[in-house]
C-alpha cells in the first residue's frame, strides 16, 4: 500500500508538467510611464489668456512618421516621441496637448487658418516655411534614401535617384531636395508625391516606386521594425541637408511661441528632453539649446 | 505447497496495485491530452476565422473605404463600392453576416441593409444579432484589438458561426476608422475538423492502450521475477545446498510445528563417526560425495512424512513425527544406522559410513526446540561414547553435551570470572616413595553444577577460540603455584597437559618459555603432557615444537600411551623424557596377565629409549608394588592422593603412604 501514494505523486507531477506545458505565461509588460514633469506656475502664468482659459494647446500632427508619430496599436491614439514631448510641455505648462491628425501638406495653412494652435509634426524649419509661421526647434534630422531589401537597382546616394522614380510624402523637404538632385542628373527623376510617408514607402514596397527619401528617424524606423525591416533597406546611414523640426507657431503669437522655447529649454535643461529621446532610440537628434527660427541655408 | 501459493497471492497482489497505480497516470494522460487535442480543434477555428477576417478587412473594406472617416458617415459611392466588393461573398455564403460601426456601435453598412442604431435594429430570431457597442468584444475591437469567438448554442438557425469583431484601418497609417464586425461560417470547417479530432482520438486511446499493456507486461514480469526470486531465496535459506536437505533454521521450524501440534514424535541426531578422516584422507570432494550419499540414504529409509535435514557437517537431523514410544522411533533409528552402514564407494575407495544417533522424545523429554535438540545431543554424544550407536535420551544423564554451545559460552564466562581452578595430583617416585612432581588439572567450579573435571566441558572449549588463551592461563597458573611451592621448600615439578593444537601454534614454545622466565621457574621443573590419542598423522609442527621446547630444557611426556593411535616411532622421533602409561593397562597388573605383560614391555621399551616411565591411575598398593617391581619409574593414583588444590597438597604429599622398601642384600 505504500506503493499507491508515490504512484499517485508520479501522476500528479506528470500532470503539472503537462499543465504548465499548455499554459503560455501572461505577459502583460506594463507601460512605462513618462519622466515626472511639475507644472511651472510661473510659465503657466506667462502663457497668453485664452490658452490658460482653454487649457488645451491642440497640435496639428501627421501621424505617419514613426517614431516621431503614428498611430498607435488602437488606431485611434498618436505616439511616438513628439506627443510625449508635447505632453511633457503640458505638463510643464499646466495644459492639456492634443494631438490631433491632420494632412502634412496643409498643416502650416491650418494653423495660419487658426484651425490649431501648434504644428509639431518634423517639419524641417526652413527660410521658406518661416514666411508663414515661427518655429521653435526642437530636433536635428537629415534626409536618408530607402529603397526596396537587397538594393536590387543599386542606388547608393543621390546620383544614383537619376532616372528612378521615388516617392515622397508631399509637401516635405525631400521635394525641395529632390529637385536640387534633379539640376545634377541627366535623367530625370520620377518623383512621386503621396499623402503620407506610410504611402509612399507602400508605393516602394509595390514596386510602383524605386525609392523613398524621407527623414532619417523614420527611414532608420522602417528598416528596423521586425514588421517591415524584410522589403526595406537604408542605402546609407548618409543624412543629406539637415535641417532643424520646429514646432510650428503662427507669427502673431510671439507670447505663445516665448513661452514654449523656455519651457522647452527647461526641458532640456532638466533632461527629461534627453530621456525622452533616447526612450525613441532617436538621442542622436537632440539639440543642445533650444532655438527659434534656426533654419539652415538649404545646401 | 501453501507457502507457494502465498507467494504467488502476494505477486498477483503486487502486480494488481502496480496495474492500479500505472492505470492512474495513462488515464490522466489521456484526459489531458484529450482536453488538449479538443482545445487545440477550437484554436485552429479562431484562428481560421480572425485570418479570413484579416483577408475581407484588408482586400475588400479597406480599399472601398480608403483614406475616408466613418465619422462623417457613408456616401452613396462609398456604399456602392462596399456592395460590390463584398456582394459576391455574401451571396456565396462565404460570409453570413457583415457589419461596418462606427466607434459608437451604430451600424453604417449592413450586408443585409439593416443599418442604424443598435436599437433600431430588427430582430435576429437566428442568433446573429449585433454585437452590443458596450460588451466587451466590441470595446476590444474599438481599442484596436481583435476579437473572435465560437458560437455554437442552441438557437443558431445559421449553424456553428465563427464572430469576428475588429477594427478598420482602411490606409496606410495603421488609423482605425470604425469596427468591422464579421459572421463567417464554420460547419463546413467544424466538420473537417471534428473528423480530424476523432481520428486523433483513436489514436490516442489506441497509443495509450498499447502504453498501458507494455507497462503492464513489463510489471508483470517483473513481479513475477521478483516472486520466483524470493521463492527462490526462501528455499536457499532454509536447505543445505550440497545435499538438498532441509538445514537446521527449517529443521528448528518443523519441530516447533511439530511441537506445537502437541502428538508425541521423536527427534534424532545423527553424526558421522571420522567423518573428518574421510574429508583428510580422500580430499573435501570425497566428503561432499559421502554426505550427499548419507542424505539419500536418509531420505530413503524414514518415512514419508519424516524430515531430514542435515545441520551442519557431518551432523543430520530426522524428525519423526506420530511415535509415542521410544522403542518405535529406535527401530526406525536403526534401520537408518543400518542403512547407513551398508558399504559405499567414495572415489573408488570403499567406506562403511557408522553414525551416532541420539533419540529425544517429545513431549517426554522436552517441550521445546532447543532443549528438546539438546536432549537428542547428549543421546547422540553418549553413543559417541558408548559401544551403542543408537541411543535414547536418558533424563538421568542431566548433565549437557559437552559440545553445546551454551556451554561453550559459560566456560567462556567462568574463565573470565576467574571460576576456573587447577588442582594437582602428585607422582612419586616408586624407589624412594617421594613425590616428585605434580600433574596440573583442570577444575571448574560450576556456579550451578559444582566442580567440573575437564572431560565435562573442554570438549566444547576444543572447539572454540578461547583454548590458547585457556592453555596460557593454565600454564601461568601453574608456574606462579609452582613458585609459591619452591618458595616453601619443595622441588615438585608441574606437569601441564596441552593439546596438539597448542604445539602447532606459531611461537607455543617462546610463550611457555617467556612465563616460565616471568614466573622464576626453571625450566626442568615444567613438564608438558601431551595426549598421545591427539597425535595427528602430521607431526611436523608438534615435533619442531617439542624440539625447541626440549631445548629449552622442558619436560615433555607421551600421555596415555597405550591406548589411542601413537605409532612406536613417536617415542623415537619426538623430543619426550617420559611415557605416561594409560590407566586401562596399569589398574589390572596384579590380576590380568597380559596388562602385565604389556606395562612390563613398555618400561622395558621406554627405558631403552632413554625416557622414563609414569604408571597413571594407581588405586591399590598392590598394584605399586607390582610396578616398583617391573621398575617403573613414578606412579600417580588415588592409592597416594586425589587431586586437591596446591596448598592443602603438602599435607597430602605428607600422607603418602609410605611403601614398603626392600631391603637391599
Amino acid at each position: 500500500m505504500t506503493r499507491s501514494p508515490r504512484a499517485l505523486a508520479g501522476a500528479a507531477v506528470l500532470v503539472a508538467v503537462l499543465a504548465t506545458a499548455g499554459c503560455d505565461g501572461a505577459n502583460h509588460a506594463a507601460e512605462a510611464a513618462g519622466p515626472a514633469v511639475a507644472l511651472d506656475e510661473a510659465l503657466h502664468a506667462a502663457l497668453p489668456e485664452d490658452v490658460r482659459e482653454a487649457g488645451v494647446l491642440t497640435v496639428a500632427n501627421d501621424p505617419s512618421y514613426p517614431p516621431a508619430s503614428s498611430f498607435g496599436p488602437d488606431g485611434r491614439t498618436i505616439v511616438g516621441f513628439e506627443p510625449d514631448l508635447g505632453a511633457a510641455l503640458g505638463d510643464l505648462l499646466g495644459v492639456e496637448v492634443r494631438f490631433e491628425a491632420s494632412p502634412f501638406d496643409t498643416l502650416l495653412d491650418d494653423l495660419a487658418a487658426d484651425r490649431f494652435d501648434l504644428v509639431m509634426s518634423a517639419v524641417t524649419d526652413t527660410a521658406e516655411r518661416e514666411q508663414q509661421a515661427d518655429f521653435v526647434n526642437y530636433f536635428r534630422a537629415g534626409s536618408s534614401i530607402v529603397v526596396g531589401r537587397g538594393n536590387p537597382l543599386g542606388v547608393h546616394d543621390l546620383a544614383g535617384l537619376c532616372g528612378r522614380s521615388v516617392a515622397v510624402e508631399a509637401g516635405t523637404v525631400q521635394v525641395g531636395l529632390l529637385e536640387r538632385a534633379q539640376a545634377r542628373c541627366a535623367l530625370r527623376i520620377d518623383v512621386q508625391q503621396v499623402p503620407t510617408n506610410d504611402d509612399a514607402l507602400l508605393e516602394l514596397r509595390t514596386g510602383r516606386a524605386d525609392a523613398v527619401v524621407a527623414d532619417y528617424p523614420p527611414a532608420v524606423f522602417v528598416t528596423t521594425d521586425p514588421r517591415t525591416q524584410n522589403s526595406y533597406q537604408l542605402v546609407s546611414d548618409t543624412q543629406y541637408e539637415p535641417g532643424l523640426y520646429g514646432i510650428a507657431v503662427a507669427p502673431d503669437r510671439t507670447e505663445l511661441r516665448d513661452v514654449l522655447t523656455t519651457a522647452l529649454q527647461r526641458l532640456v535643461d532638466d533632461g527629461v528632453y534627453q530621456e525622452l529621446l533616447d526612450r525613441w532610440e532617436v538621442g542622436h537628434g537632440a539639440v543642445d539649446a533650444v532655438t527659434v527660427n534656426g533654419a539652415l541655408p538649404a545646401g | 505447497m501453501s507457502r507457494s501459493r502465498q507467494t504467488r497471492t502476494g505477486g498477483t497482489r503486487l502486480f494488481a496495485a502496480y496495474a492500479a497505480a500505472s492505470l492512474v497516470p495513462v488515464v490522466v494522460l489521456g484526459a489531458v491530452l484529450a482536453a488538449g487535442i479538443r482545445q487545440d480543434a477550437v484554436d485552429r477555428a479562431l484562428e481560421y476565422g480572425r485570418a479570413q477576417a484579416a483577408v475581407v478587412e484588408e482586400m475588400a473594406i479597406g480599399p472601398a473605404l480608403r483614406g475616408q472617416d466613418l465619422r462623417t458617415g457613408l456616401t452613396q459611392a462609398e456604399r456602392e463600392r462596399l456592395s460590390a466588393a463584398t456582394d459576391l461573398a455574401v451571396f456565396r455564403g462565404s460570409i453570413l453576416r457583415l457589419r461596418l460601426r462606427d466607434f459608437s456601435g451604430t451600424v453604417l453598412f449592413a450586408d443585409d441593409g439593416a443599418v442604424g442604431e443598435v436599437g433600431s435594429l430588427p430582430d435576429y430570431p437566428g442568433g446573429e444579432d449585433v454585437v452590443p457597442s458596450t460588451g466587451p468584444a466590441f470595446t476590444l475591437a474599438a481599442a484596436g484589438g481583435t476579437d473572435v469567438a465560437l458560437l455554437d448554442g442552441d438557437g443558431l438557425a445559421v449553424g456553428r458561426v465563427i464572430r469576428v469583431l475588429q477594427p478598420i484601418v482602411a490606409d496606410t497609417s495603421g488609423r482605425s476608422i470604425g469596427v468591422l464586425e464579421l459572421l463567417l461560417p464554420y460547419d463546413t470547417v467544424a466538420a473537417e475538423v471534428e473528423a480530424a479530432t476523432t481520428r486523433t482520438y483513436w489514436r490516442l486511446g489506441a497509443g495509450l492502450g498499447v502504453l498501458y499493456l507494455v507497462i503492464g507486461a513489463i510489471s508483470w514480469s517483473t513481479t513475477r521475477r521478483l516472486r520466483r526470486q524470493a521463492a527462490q531465496a526462501e528455499h536457499d535459506a532454509l536447505h543445505d545446498p550440497l545435499t538438498g536437505l532441509a538445514n537446521r533454521e527449517l529443521f528448528a521450524r518443523r519441530v516447533d510445528a511439530e511441537l506445537g501440534r502437541g502428538t508425541p514424535g521423536a527427534v534424532v541426531l545423527v553424526d558421522l563417526d571420522r567423518f573428518k578422516e574421510v574429508n583428510d584422507t580422500l580430499g573435501h570432494h570425497a566428503g561432499d560425495q559421502l554426505l550427499r550419499e548419507v542424505g539419500t540414504r536418509l531420505s530413503a529409509t524414514v518415512r514419508a512424512g519424516d524430515t531430514v535435514a542435515r545441520l551442519g557437517g557431518d551432523e543430520f537431523g530426522l524428525l519423526l513425527p506420530g511415535l509415542d514410544a521410544a522403542a518405535d522411533a529406535r527401530e526406525i533409528v536403526e534401520r537408518v544406522s543400518d542403512a547407513l552402514a551398508a558399504e559405499t564407494v567414495v572415489d573408488g575407495v570403499p567406506l562403511a559410513v557408522e553414525a551416532s544417533c541420539g533419540i529425544a522424545m517429545h513431549p517426554a523429554d522436552a517441550d521445546d526446540v532447543e532443549t528438546l535438540m539438546s536432549c537428542a545431543d547428549a543421546a547422540m554424544y553418549q553413543g559417541k561414547r558408548g559401544a551403542s550407536g543408537v541411543v535414547v535420551f536418558d533424563r538421568r544423564c542431566t548433565a549437557p553435551s559437552a559440545h553445546s554451545p551454551a556451554l561453550q559460552l559459560e566456560a567462556r564466562r567462568g574463565l573470565e570470572d576467574g571460576d576456573l581452578r587447577l588442582h594437582y595430583q602428585p607422582q612419586v617416585d616408586l624407589a624412594t616413595g617421594r613425590t616428585v612432581g605434580v600433574e596440573a588439572l583442570l577444575r571448574w567450579q560450576h556456579p550451578r553444577r559444582g566442580l567440573l573435571g575437564p572431560g565435562e566441558f573442554l570438549p566444547a572449549l576444543e572447539q572454540s577460540g578461547v583454548m590458547g588463551a585457556l592453555t596460557e592461563w593454565v600454564l601461568h597458573r601453574a608456574l606462579a603455584d609452582c613458585a609459591a611451592w619452591t618458595a616453601a621448600g619443595e622441588d615438585w615439578t608441574v606437569s601441564v597437559n596441552v593439546s596438539v593444537r597448542n604445539l602447532e601454534a606459531p611461537g607455543f614454545a617462546a610463550t611457555v618459555a617467556r612465563l616460565a622466565a616471568a614466573a622464576g621457574v626453571p625450566p626442568s621443573r615444567l613438564h608438558l603432557e601431551v595426549t598421545e590419542t591427539a597425535l595427528p598423522a602430521d607431526l611436523a609442527a608438534a615435533s619442531a615444537c617439542l624440539a625447541d621446547l626440549a631445548a629449552h630444557g622442558f619436560g615433555a611426556a607421551l600421555d596415555d600411551f597405550g591406548v589411542g593411535f601413537a605409532s612406536l616411532s613417536h617415542l623415537r622421533s619426538l623430543a619426550l623424557t617420559e611415557v605416561k602409561v594409560d590407566r586401562a593397562f596399569v589398574t589390572g597388573v596384579d590380576a590380568h596377565a597380559k596388562d602385565a605383560a604389556v606395562v612390563r614391555s613398555l618400561v622395558e621399551l621406554a627405558h631403552g629409549l632413554g625416557l622414563s616411565v609414569c604408571a597413571e591411575g594407581v588405586e591399590t598398593p598392590e598394584v605399586a608394588d607390582w610396578l616398583r617391581s617391573v621398575g617403573c619409574d613414578r606412579a600417580q593414583g588415588w592409592h597416594f592422593s586425589r587431586p586437591l588444590p596446591w596448598p592443602e597438597l603438602t599435607r597430602a604429599a605428607d600422607l603418602v603412604p609410605a611403601l614398603p622398601v626392600e631391603v637391599l642384600p
